[in-house]
């Protein structure tokens, strides 16, 4: 026979009653454990979406928008090809330890190309927009593809020099395009031809491009030097001597 | 007791996370070229690993700032500083320039050496607060306790508390 509820003890009622609490209890935590999960994978995934949307990364450039005298798809070789010796730098120009290297071994590295005994192989990036409070560094390589652009390799180079001597300081609000035309006219660009392309930041997306193939070359910081395709190591000081030791040969 | 020590293991596991993320949100070619650098995962997955970074990090960090669900992201960020230790580790074993010492103008970059060691030694410390928070995930000033305040209750007395614990 069925025991009567009237049967049961009182403790045994209190049992069944806080077993049943319980199992209430269990599945509303369940369901406040549900909604809280399904709400953060919602902001969660709109988080991610909007990154991804963010980075332009790989999208197609427009001749328009593709700096013209390149030697390959993302770098321009200065100096005779006849030249026994290749340098290839990957270089950013808010980079202090780039414009270290400049300021130490810039002269003889210009030298070494006009007398044709070495080959340099500029791989110029921007990945330091942070570091300043208007992009300059991705601003400025636009600014030296404009002047590769109209004026071609030797002009580039002199914007180049102009542009590591006048390096603004990490963290300031870098120069603006007006300073950055300036650069252009002085390294021999056209200011009329240069202006248009500075202003409207026109490589723009060639620049992210140009970045994250040198993240798909291997190569994580800048200055990085390579002579005739050797690597000279993460320290600036030992990378520039050893530059300076091969263009004294 | 357990209680106070878990809420400052919260604050400083997630307070870690939610800076990071916040970081890096805003630049997300960077975080893929940082998750390239580590030469780990596929090509095919990097752009995605890199884009959900930040978020998975300032989402878990909010989580534990709250007090939120706090054993399950608990798990996670342990998870999250496992991977990173073998990441780490991997990197400085086969000797990588993962940090490229742009940032700062002292002309010379930091030892990577002993930056490796550093944010290595970093992560297991915060790995260790993850995993007090998986065994003691009832800590003061959590929104798990206003989101099951009976479960509390029967966590401070007798009962089994067998109830779910998240």
């Amino acid at each position: 026979m069925a025991t009567k509820p009237k049967k049961q003890s009182k403790s045994e009622r209190a049992q069944a009653l806080m077993r049943e609490q319980q199992r209430r209890e269990r599945r509303r935590n369940l369901l406040v454990v549900g909604a809280v999960v399904v709400a953060i994978l919602i902001v969660a995934g709109v988080m991610v979406a909007i990154s991804s949307n963010k980075d332009t990364t790989g999208q197609a450039v427009g001749t328009g928008g593709t700096p013209q005298n390149l030697t390959g798809q993302y770098n321009v070789v200065i100096g005779k090809s006849s030249a026994p010796d290749t340098i290839k730098v990957y270089e950013d120009f808010q980079c202090p330890i780039c414009a270290y290297f400049e300021k130490t071994a810039g002269d003889q590295l210009r030298a070494a190309i006009a007398d044709g005994r070495v080959q340099v192989d500029f791989r110029m990036v921007a990945f330091l927009d942070r570091a300043s409070t208007t992009n300059y560094s991705s601003r400025a390589l636009n600014a030296a593809m404009a002047v590769l652009s109209t004026a071609g390799p030797d002009a580039f180079l002199q914007f180049h020099t102009i542009a590591y001597q006048n390096q603004p300081a990490e963290g300031s609000a870098g120069v603006p395009d007006s300073t950055l035309i300036d650069w252009a006219v002085q390294a021999g660009a056209d200011k009329d031809q240069v202006t248009p392309l500075i202003n409207d930041n026109v490589y723009h997306q060639w620049v992210v491009n140009a970045t994250d193939q040198m993240s798909k070359d291997h190569v994580t910081g800048t200055p990085t030097i390579f002579i005739n395709g050797e690597n000279q190591g993460s320290n600036p000081q030992v990378a520039t001597q050893a530059v300076l030791d091969l263009l004294k040969k | 007791m357990k209680a106070w020590i878990g809420l400052l293991a919260r604050l400083l596991v997630g307070g870690v996370m939610l800076l990071a993320g916040i970081s890096k949100f805003p630049d997300p070619a960077a975080n893929v070229r940082q998750v390239r650098a580590f030469d780990i995962l596929p090509e095919a997955v990097v752009p995605t690993v890199g884009h959900a970074l930040p978020t998975v990090e300032i989402v878990v960090g909010a989580a534990l700032v709250l007090g939120l669900l706090t054993r399950l992201f608990a798990v996670i960020s342990g998870l999250f500083f496992i991977a990173f230790i073998i990441g780490i580790s991997a990197a400085w074993a086969r000797g990588l320039e993962i940090n490229c010492g742009c940032f700062g103008s002292h002309g010379v970059p930091a030892n990577p050496q002993r930056q490796y060691a550093i944010d290595i030694a970093r992560d297991i410390g915060l790995l260790i607060g993850s995993a007090w928070l998986v065994v003691w995930p009832r800590t003061r000033l959590a929104l798990d306790n206003l989101l099951f305040p009976h479960h509390e209750r029967l966590a401070d007395g007798d009962e089994t508390e067998e109830a779910v614990e998240v």
